[in-house]
């Protein structure tokens, strides 16, 4: 007891902390929101317990008030948090009470259609298309039907000409054909876009022939060129180089030897080493170590004069890629026929 | 193209590299090696025997046969061979000891077929003195490789790139200087210079047909060719040697003293050596005699005027054709023989006297007795020496990429042949061997290349160009199809290829007009005949095959469609046609599935109720519009096309909507005052589209309107059995205010006035 402290204001203070223990122990010992708000109206409403003690206030003195005053207001605080505690409590184990009970499989599949898939030939287009955008190339589309002139004469390949053997040709009822290579898209993005000149032309050709395990009548190439004032055959091998790795993943060893293809000149068969056995000779590259895969050369300077480019000012190379077959190396693929298959067995595994 | 190893070294007799390591640099330096093959293996054991003693084996045909060998000695064998006899000479081989009939053979005595020198099995080889034949490996080359090399249809031309790529010297087997000199005994005449430029020709008489000897059929059976007789077996030894096809004829079946090289005339035939008989066209050049065509220019022999066994005297054909009217004739007459496959080559007209020379050394061989009357007859074109090319040191570094010096490049043409002068600090005149000039060689890229060959590109190091950057020019069809593929494959649509052909019966099926076809005139197969005018017909075979396997599926394919036009290249328009397959269901699904994605593909398109089509469910057809213009169908398949279902069909036009959407759209301000909803219930016939209702609700609403959204269609008690209630919530308001209920309620009842007197009842 302070000093001089009227007996009155002691029964008061104290019946006033009384009141906060026996509360807070009740606030402790609820055991839901009502029983809590119940509690609360009880002791804090407005004719609460705690609140009935101010009413007493009159019989004291000034300097009794304030001190009783300060009393009462800090057990009002004190109680007040220990509502919200309690009550913030409640709300948590409610809310872990919902979590808990909202559980959910989530290995069960998902409802609604399964997303379908890309043929192989257009993912691996992309990545062809994607390098060489970002070397500087253009995509040139071309016509699938063709005709003679740019699918063989202005690419120096005239009538009779032996090389066209090479390239079984499907002729229409129009007169016109069924391109054999995409080569023919060189001819047209040089006599449109003219030097210098960076494109690749991906799409489908046709050659008439036996269809079986690694022939199709139908398949597809990227053909690609560049066009400048200096390029060499380095700059050649390099692209070549460059492209091969990428596709591939990996640093691949590549050579080139002579192929004769009307349209360049000097040819090139480009092979590169095998990248089953890496050279040492296995079933896949016929135990040679290296596996054919895509003609090239520097652009003969006829096909360029016929595009109205002058050879002596500008040069260029070209080359083919097989895009199914390359679908085929990188799949393991190993019946081209499943490609036009329509097979879903078969294409929904991309 | 089979080329012989031993052949080869007799015409580089230093060649000491292996056939497999000579593989490698022929594939890398000049031309693609498809094979090695050893030939004639068994004749490293082989020996030169003497039949001593013969007698039968009782019951057999066999007899035992005891031998005095060179190599083994004394061997007792036994043969079933018919012309086994006591004092014959032949060929012994030792294999392993084996019991036949009881009795024990220790090796045997072989017939030509086992020895690989021929194809004869008929009885054991007739030997007539030493046995000279070794095995030999054979290097098989890509004929497509050669197609520009005139020259390597020879063993003398590889012979020549083997001896610049070893550093070796080149043997000539040709001796030029044996022909005679002095008037021929046959005459010539060409009508065509152009097409037959050279024909030279040499008589013989007194000549005796037979077997060639051995190593003559051992030589052609190694490169795959067939020994006939002796006489035929040289002209096909000198074809294989130095690439210049030869014919020989019987001369005493030939009428009058002249031989024409002509076009035939409409009409003429010919029965060939292969014993099929032509008939010709004017545009056909023919070797003819007095009364008509005896061989096919360049391509083949006629049958009558062959070689027999009671041939006495030939006449000896060396001729240049050209190339084109060869492999016209070839090709028109589906006739490919080892003379047309060179022709076409183009042939070195200088070649042809060269052959006769090298034949006459060989016929002196093989035909005892054999003797030249006259000269040679030789009828020819001005031949014109190919204009020398200039060529640079400099121009030739820039194009490789690499240093080659003045000194190299000399050293590399002069190995093959090429005249190199030197015309100034490194730049050199050079003119062209005259097996190169016909076709192959004539600019200096064709320089280039063999200088580059030879100096191997495997020396040359990869580089970087040194180019200007720049954006490439864009190509926004192609990006569109690359959003649409990801969009459709997104939404479960697995793509397929299929054939630009379809067949006629599908086109019938499809009922498409047969003129809209553009016609494979050479298909590879009758049903792939046309070139199709829509995907349908590929994605309806997609949907048969896969429906065997799977009860739903989704697939989608990105292609042509080829149409004729009156001029020019037909037109060539990408489509999108995707399908949904479910075995069990109405069929709703999948048709409201492909709505949705054309409504992902052009937000807002209208599907609007059509007139089906021949291959459409006539209650299930729609067109879809986007941007005003009609773009493509929506249906279901029509059940008499085969497929056992149901399955939805989006087909599109995408190059029309890539078209359409470069249109540009305004964007609109957004609302800054509150807006009102109400909903709509409209009685209308129970087939009525709901598309018109919500078209004619939006039209009443006029520029009130800011939203309309379908909410459910009732069918039912109490509405009759024809009818149905369609509702929609209507969404209105004004740009600059609040509309007030009651100005909500006005226009609430003016589009509900509007509908009635459209003739709909409301249910309000």
């Amino acid at each position: 007891m302070a000093p001089g402290q009227r007996p009155d204001s002691l029964v008061l203070e104290n019946q006033i902390a009384q009141l906060e223990s026996a509360t807070l122990a009740r606030i402790h010992a609820a055991k839901n929101l009502e029983e809590l708000e119940a509690i609360r109206v009880d002791v804090l409403g407005r004719k609460g317990s705690l609140t009935q003690f101010s009413k007493e206030f009159g019989k004291l003195t000034p300097e009794e008030r304030s001190s009783a005053g300060k009393s009462l207001n800090a057990a009002k605080q004190s109680l007040e948090s220990a509502f919200d505690e309690r009550k913030q409590g409640f709300a948590s184990e409610a809310l872990e009470e919902r979590l808990e009970a909202e559980w959910i499989d989530l290995t069960l599949p998902a409802p609604g259609t399964s997303p379908g898939s890309l043929h192989p030939v257009t993912r691996i287009q992309r990545e062809i298309e994607d390098l060489f955008t970002s070397l500087g190339f253009a995509v040139l589309d071309g016509p699938e039907v063709e005709t003679e002139y740019h699918n063989f004469d202005a690419l120096n390949i005239p009538p009779e000409h032996p090389a066209r053997d090479m390239q079984d040709t499907f002729w229409l009822s129009d007169g016109n054909l069924l391109r054999t290579h995409t080569s023919p898209v060189q001819v047209r993005g040089m006599e449109r876009l003219g030097p210098p000149l960076r494109m690749i032309a991906p799409g489908r050709v046709f050659r008439n022939e036996e269809v079986d395990a690694s022939h199709e009548h139908t398949f597809y190439q990227v053909e690609g060129m560049m066009v400048d004032r200096n390029v060499s055959v380095a700059n050649l091998i390099y692209f070549m180089k460059t492209l091969l790795s990428a596709i591939f993943h990996r640093e691949v060893t590549v050579r080139l030897r002579p192929g004769y293809f009307p349209f360049v000149e000097p040819g090139f068969e480009l092979d590169i080493q095998c990248l089953i056995c890496g050279g040492g000779g296995c079933q896949v590259c016929k135990q040679s170590g290296w596996v054919e895969l895509l003609p090239c050369g520097l652009v003969h300077p006829n096909v360029l004069r016929m595009s109205g480019i002058d050879p002596e000012q500008w040069g260029g190379f070209a080359f083919g890629l097989g895009l199914t077959r390359l679908a085929m190396m990188r799949y393991g693929v190993d019946d081209i026929r499943l490609f036009a298959s329509g097979d879903l067995r078969f294409l929904r595994q991309f | 193209m089979k080329f012989s190893y031993n052949w080869i070294r007799e015409m580089v007799p230093a060649l000491d590299i292996e056939p497999r390591e000579l593989l490698r640099l022929i594939t890398t330096k000049t031309a693609e090696c498809e094979g090695l093959e050893v030939v004639g293996a068994a004749l490293a054991l082989a020996s030169v025997a003497q039949v001593i003693h013969v007698e039968p084996i009782a019951g057999s045909h066999n007899q035992i046969a005891i031998v005095e060998t060179e190599r083994y000695g004394k061997k007792t064998v036994v043969c079933g061979a018919p012309n086994c006899r006591a004092g014959m000479q032949t060929v012994y081989i030792p294999v392993a000891m084996t019991v036949i009939q009881g009795v024990e053979s220790d090796g045997m005595l072989a017939s030509g077929l086992e020895l690989g020198i021929n194809r004869d099995h008929t009885g054991i080889v007739e030997l007539g003195g030493e046995l000279l034949l070794a095995p030999d490996s054979v290097i098989e080359v890509d004929n497509k490789s050669l197609t520009h090399r005139p020259d390597l249809w020879g063993h003398h031309g590889m012979a020549r790139e083997v001896a610049a790529i070893t550093h070796q010297s080149l043997r000539d087997p040709v001796q030029l200087e044996l022909l005679p000199k002095g008037a021929a005994q046959i005459g010539v005449q060409i009508e065509d210079l152009a097409l037959c430029p050279r024909y030279s020709a040499l008589v013989f008489e007194n000549v005796t047909v037979g077997p060639s000897p051995l190593w003559l059929q051992y030589r052609l059976e190694s490169i795959g060719l067939n020994s006939i007789n002796n006489i035929v077996d040289v002209t096909n030894y000198v074809m294989a040697e130095i690439a210049q096809p030869m014919h020989a004829f019987d001369a005493e079946k030939l009428h009058g003293k002249t031989i024409f090289v002509r076009s035939a005339k409409g009409g003429e035939n010919i029965v060939a050596l292969n014993d099929e008989r032509y008939t010709l066209a004017p545009s056909n050049l023919i070797i003819a005699d007095a009364e008509g065509p005896i061989a096919i220019a360049g391509v083949i022999g006629g049958r009558d005027s062959a070689i027999g066994a009671q041939t006495k005297r030939v006449v000896l054909e060396a001729a240049c054709f050209q190339a084109a009217s060869v492999r016209k004739t070839s090709v028109s007459l589906k006739l490919r023989t080892d003379a047309s496959m060179r022709f076409e080559k183009s042939q070195d007209p200088v070649n042809t006297v060269r052959g006769l020379a090298r034949a006459f050394e060989l016929l002196y061989q093989v035909s005892p007795g054999i003797r030249l009357i006259g000269g040679v007859a030789d009828c020819k074109a001005d031949l014109k020496t190919a204009p020398s090319i200039d060529l640079s040191i400099e121009w030739l570094i820039r194009k490789l990429g690499r240093l080659v010096t003045a000194e190299e490049v000399r050293e590399i043409l002069t190995a093959l042949e090429f005249g190199v002068t030197e015309t100034g600090p490194g730049s050199f005149s050079v003119s062209v061997p005259s097996w190169r000039a016909t076709k192959d060689v004539s600019i200096k890229d064709d320089l280039l290349e063999e200088v580059g060959r030879m100096i191997g590109y495997e020396s040359i190091t990869p580089r970087p160009p040194l180019i200007e950057c720049a954006v490439p020019p864009d190509n926004p069809a192609r990006k569109y199809e690359r959003e649409v593929r990801d969009l459709v494959a997104a939404r479960g649509f697995t793509e397929v290829h299929n054939y630009s052909f379809i067949s006629e019966e599908m086109a019938r099926a499809f009922h498409f007009d047969p003129d809209a076809h553009i016609k494979v005139t050479n298909p590879i197969a009758a049903d792939q005949s046309l070139m199709r005018p829509s995907l349908l017909p590929g994605i309806r075979r997609n949907l048969i095959d896969n429906s065997r396997r799977l009860n739903s599926f989704r697939l989608f394919e990105i292609g042509r469609e080829i149409h004729p036009r009156l001029e020019g290249l037909p037109e060539e328009i990408p489509h999108l046609a995707a399908a949904s397959f479910a075995r069990e269901g109405d069929g709703s699904v999948g048709l409201f599935e492909l709505k949705r994605l054309a409504e992902c593909l052009m937000p807002r398109c209208e599907v609007q109720p059509a007139p089906a089509r021949k291959y459409e469910h006539p209650r299930r057809s729609a067109t879809v519009s986007w941007r005003g213009g009609s773009i493509g169908r929506l249906f279901e398949l029509h059940p008499s096309l085969g497929v056992e279902g149901r399955a939805a069909i989006l087909d599109l036009d995408l190059a029309l909507i890539e078209r359409l959407d470069q249109r540009e759209e305004r964007y609109q301000s957004l609302r800054r005052f509150p807006t009102s909803a109400f909903d709509l219930s409209v009685i209308t016939g129970l087939r009525d589209p709901v598309g018109s209702v919500e078209k004619l609700l939006a039209r009443a609403a006029g520029s009130d309107l800011v939203e309309i959204e379908f909410v459910r269609q009732y069918t039912g008690a109490p509405l009759p059995e024809d009818r149905k209630s369609v509702s929609y919530r209507l969404t209105v308001g004004a740009l600059d205010r609040t509309l007030s209920s009651e100005e909500v309620a006005v226009i609430r009842n003016r589009i509900i006035d509007a509908m009635r007197e459209a003739g709909y009842e409301l249910r309000v």
